[in-house]
């Protein structure tokens, strides 16, 4: 029989249940840092809803060259996973670590990843033809916000790549690699969400794998004389060997570094003689040495490429795979005109 | 083959001759406006307001985004603001012309990155902003030769009143009013020639050609007249030089001209009979009379 | 005929007077010396004349005259000896009123240039850079750039500190040139015998004047001891001056 106490009590009980089983399920997101946007697009799908992702080097940003903000040590202080590239592709990352006193799993998403030498530069093979394109950052050339970009007698700026080419992302192989590496890292810092991780993750494979069938038969359908691409910078050695195009670039492996006259010339002796249609700027590069190059050899800009960087949201590369259809389908439109 | 090394990479190559007008541009311009601030001892303006300029830059940016014409025009606005404040305060209080454009540049660097960070944005600005010379568009081109028609035009009109404001400013503010005038045109001339220098081709060859060849010709020269023509004809061969070697031995091509007019200043600083180390050490035998 | 007149004039640095209510008048083609202890004010009011300082207090009249009609010769120390510039055109600089920043220098006025430079003994000069000058060829130097100046005052602060003696006495000899051809001339002077026997009149100055007329009258000694009791130092617990004109 009811009576308005069972009532009362009935209700007390319900709401305690209600009040203790809510927490269950308002549970805070899991703070990450991606060092920077295409990081931060798969890290985001990946994770789902269980991620907050805070992305260092945003869209149309250029990581070779950023310089880390106290927001950045902020945010990676609050952070529970760090996801990195690695292969020295983020020279400033080291330092921020230590001065944000992080001290939670650094992910390195090339993990199992079969590295590339670096791109041969027209003909010069040895090492110290490659020095004057290395760059390193030392210390002091970060201490300040000198925007000194020009190779100061004093500050001398050398990238220790180790030698190694750190754009895996452009082949989608290593992205599968990129995936497995971050759901590994998420489900090992949160394992409550592995099957949410899991199925993400399962999911985001069969995009990739269907992206990469797309991109073969695009390429396979050019000609095979038409399958060699001048772009700013050499980001695009990965995508080459995967896909078997070839990609020329005045400026070597970063963008820090300085063009030489000897470069452009051989570059465009080449783009002459090979009859080369095409040169693609990037979203993240001053695209005038590239227009040079393309009004003295008569080539064409085939439009923009993504190299590095995202572009923003409402762009044609607003997630990786976007980026990566983008670039394909630009490619292909130029070069089978 | 001699003339095949020199000249052969001028012929062959449109962005090669390009880049060499761009560098005699400059020297024409930048160099004498660098014979003068050397002799006020401000040397180390250029590196000054490389940082000043931010903020103009910034600003462009906030407007029109990655257009390098609004943020090279910022960059133009924020140079001359900061040379104009720097001079009147140099002129009408007791702190000197270096402490002062110390002060305002840094204020103005720190402006800039305010503002930079405030957006949020992640792109280098200034690593977009500064050019470099084997990458000289027509805009570029125009821009280097107006500045330079400008700077030889007011140096000439303004050569007297500019040298008696560096030698003897008390006479020229006795017996002429232009004496301001003066000082704010220069400081103008030296804006214009950094800022479309740092747009054109970088940070390090519109400073490096501005100094370095006035500093070697110091050397060579008795009067400022000469200084400046011996500073140009070091910036001209510091171009063509560097240029050369950037094509033959893949050295990167700002860079290399300003080694070769390094190298230019120590030599002079060697051999140079004007208060060279040889002249000083082993001076010349001496005259009866 | 009054060239410069001063009228309760009041001059100095952060609220101390240098020259403190001054009443005088120079008349036009006199040659005056002014004589005082150190700190008494001298070279201050010069640089008024010249317009560079503006007073507390009073007036200063300078009969109409402008910019161009007064030359000034500063104490040396305010030129770039190590500015690459030579005689020659250091002293051209004298002619700037006819040519002003533009005009080319002609024949006619060349020709003045060597006279100048001729005038003060500086003949074979020409190319030295100034840098290379000792101090009495500088001084000479300087004073041939007064010489095209042309000027109808003409003002010289402390001309022959530190000089030998053969400069010295070729530049009193242009310096009466000028008296002679009507220039007003005020010096500010150290040694008093070159007063006693080239100036013949004196203003002294103790931030207050002491004297001021012929200077048979006004260098003695009893002059000169009022002088020298002027304090030299300024009085950091002054209180405000509330003297009116006198």
């Amino acid at each position: 029989m009811f009576t308005r106490r069972h009532l009362l009590s009935t209700t007390f009980a319900l709401g305690l249940a209600a009040a203790l089983g809510l927490p269950a399920h308002a549970q805070d997101k899991l703070p990450v840092v991606a060092t920077f946007s295409i990081l931060g697009d798969m890290v985001a799908s990946v994770g789902g809803d269980r991620v907050a992702v805070t992305t260092l080097v945003g869209p149309d940003g250029d990581a070779h060259v950023y310089q880390p903000t106290p927001a950045d040590a902020r945010a990676l202080a609050d952070a529970k996973v760090a996801f990195v590239n690695g292969l020295a592709f983020e020279g400033w990352m080291e330092r921020l670590l230590a001065a944000s006193e992080y001290d939670g799993p650094v992910v390195v998403t090339t993990e199992g990843v079969v590295p590339l030498e670096f791109h041969q530069e027209h003909g010069q093979e040895d090492e110290s033809a490659e020095a004057d394109h290395d760059h390193a950052h030392d210390g002091t050339a970060e201490a300040d916000h000198d925007h000194d970009h020009e190779q100061s007698a004093a500050g001398a700026h050398a990238h220790d790549h180790g030698g190694v080419d750190p754009h895996a992302w452009q082949s989608l192989a290593n992205a599968r690699l990129y995936v497995a590496n971050i759901a590994d890292g998420l489900i090992a810092a949160d394992p409550e969400g592995t099957d949410a991780y899991a199925a993400n993750r399962d999911a985001y494979l069969a995009e990739i794998d269907a992206l990469d069938a797309e991109i073969r038969a695009l390429v396979e359908s050019l000609p095979e004389n038409r399958r060699a691409v001048v772009t700013s910078h050499d980001a695009f050695g990965y995508f080459g060997d995967a896909y078997g195009l070839t990609f020329e670039a005045p400026q070597g492996m970063s963008t820090e570094a300085e063009a030489s006259a000897a470069d452009v010339a051989a570059l465009i002796r080449q783009i002459r003689g090979e009859g080369i249609p095409a040169v693609f700027v990037e979203n993240i590069t001053d695209r005038r040495l590239l227009d040079q190059i393309a009004s003295e050899t008569g080539a064409t800009i085939g439009g923009t490429l993504y190299s590095d960087a995202l572009s923003g949201p409402d762009g044609p590369a607003g997630t990786y795979l976007d980026m990566m259809r983008s670039n394909i389908r630009t490619l292909s439109a130029a070069l089978s005109s | 083959m001699i003339w095949d090394a020199l000249a052969g990479p001028f012929v062959e190559f449109g962005f090669m001759r390009r880049a060499l007008l761009g560098a005699v541009a400059i020297a024409l311009g930048a160099t004498p406006v660098g014979v003068f601030l050397m002799l006020r001892r401000m040397s180390l303006t250029g590196d000054a307001m490389a940082h000043a300029i931010l903020p103009g830059a910034a600003i462009g940016y906030l407007f029109a985004g990655l257009s390098l014409g609004a943020m090279t025009l910022g960059g133009l606005v924020a140079g001359l603001a900061v040379a104009a404040l720097a001079g009147l305060v140099a002129r009408v209080t007791t702190l000197r012309e270096d402490a002062s454009l110390a002060a305002f540049y840094l204020i103005s660097l720190a402006a800039g990155v305010l503002i930079v960070s405030m957006r949020g944005s992640n792109v280098d600005l200034m690593h977009v902003l500064f050019g470099t010379v084997l990458a000289l568009d027509d805009a570029a081109l125009i821009l280097l030769c107006s500045i330079t028609t400008v700077s030889l035009l007011a140096l000439a009109l303004l050569f007297r009143p500019l040298v008696l404001e560096c030698a003897d400013p008390l006479f020229l503010r006795s017996v002429s009013g232009l004496s301001a005038l003066t000082h704010f045109v220069f400081l103008a001339l030296v804006v214009l020639n950094l800022v479309g220098g740092f747009h054109a081709l970088g940070t390090l060859m519109a400073v490096g050609i501005m100094i370095l060849p006035a500093a070697a010709a110091r050397f060579w020269a008795r009067g400022v007249g000469a200084m400046i023509g011996v500073a140009v004809v070091v910036a001209l061969l510091a171009g063509f030089a560097g240029l050369l070697l950037s094509y033959h031995f893949g050295l990167p091509s700002g860079p290399a001209i300003i080694l070769c007019a390094g190298a230019a200043y120590a030599a002079s600083l060697i051999v140079g009979p004007e208060g060279g180390i040889i002249a000083r050490h082993w001076p010349r035998r001496h005259l009866e009379a | 005929m009054t060239a410069l007149a001063f009228r309760n004039l009041t001059l100095g640095y952060d609220r101390h007077p240098a020259v403190h209510h001054l009443d005088a008048e120079i008349g036009a083609g006199s040659l005056t010396a002014i004589v005082g202890p150190n700190g008494a004010g001298k070279s201050t009011l010069l640089k008024a004349i010249t317009g560079a300082l503006k007073p507390f207090e009073g007036t200063l009249d300078r009969a109409g005259r402008s910019h161009g009609d007064i030359a000034y010769l500063p104490q040396q120390a305010e030129i770039d000896r190590g500015f690459p510039i030579g005689v020659r055109d250091l002293v051209a600089m004298g002619l700037w009123r006819e040519t002003g920043p533009f005009r080319a220098i002609g024949r006619a006025q060349a020709a003045r240039i060597d006279a100048a430079i001729a005038a003060v003994g500086l003949s074979g000069f020409e190319n030295r850079q100034i840098g290379a000058l000792s101090g009495g060829q500088m001084q000479r130097c300087l004073f041939a750039r007064l010489l095209l100046q042309d000027a109808e005052v003409v003002l010289l602060d402390e001309p022959f500190a530190a000089i030998d003696a053969k400069t010295v006495a070729d530049l009193i000899d242009v310096v009466r040139r000028w008296h002679g051809e009507g220039r007003t001339i005020v010096a500010v002077l150290h040694d008093l015998e070159t007063v006693k026997a080239h100036f013949p009149r004196t203003l002294m100055l103790a931030r207050e004047m002491v004297a001021h007329g012929p200077t048979a009258s006004v260098v003695t000694p009893e002059n000169l001891l009022r002088a020298r009791r002027m304090c030299e130092a300024f009085d950091e617990a002054a209180p405000v001056c509330d003297r009116s004109a006198a």
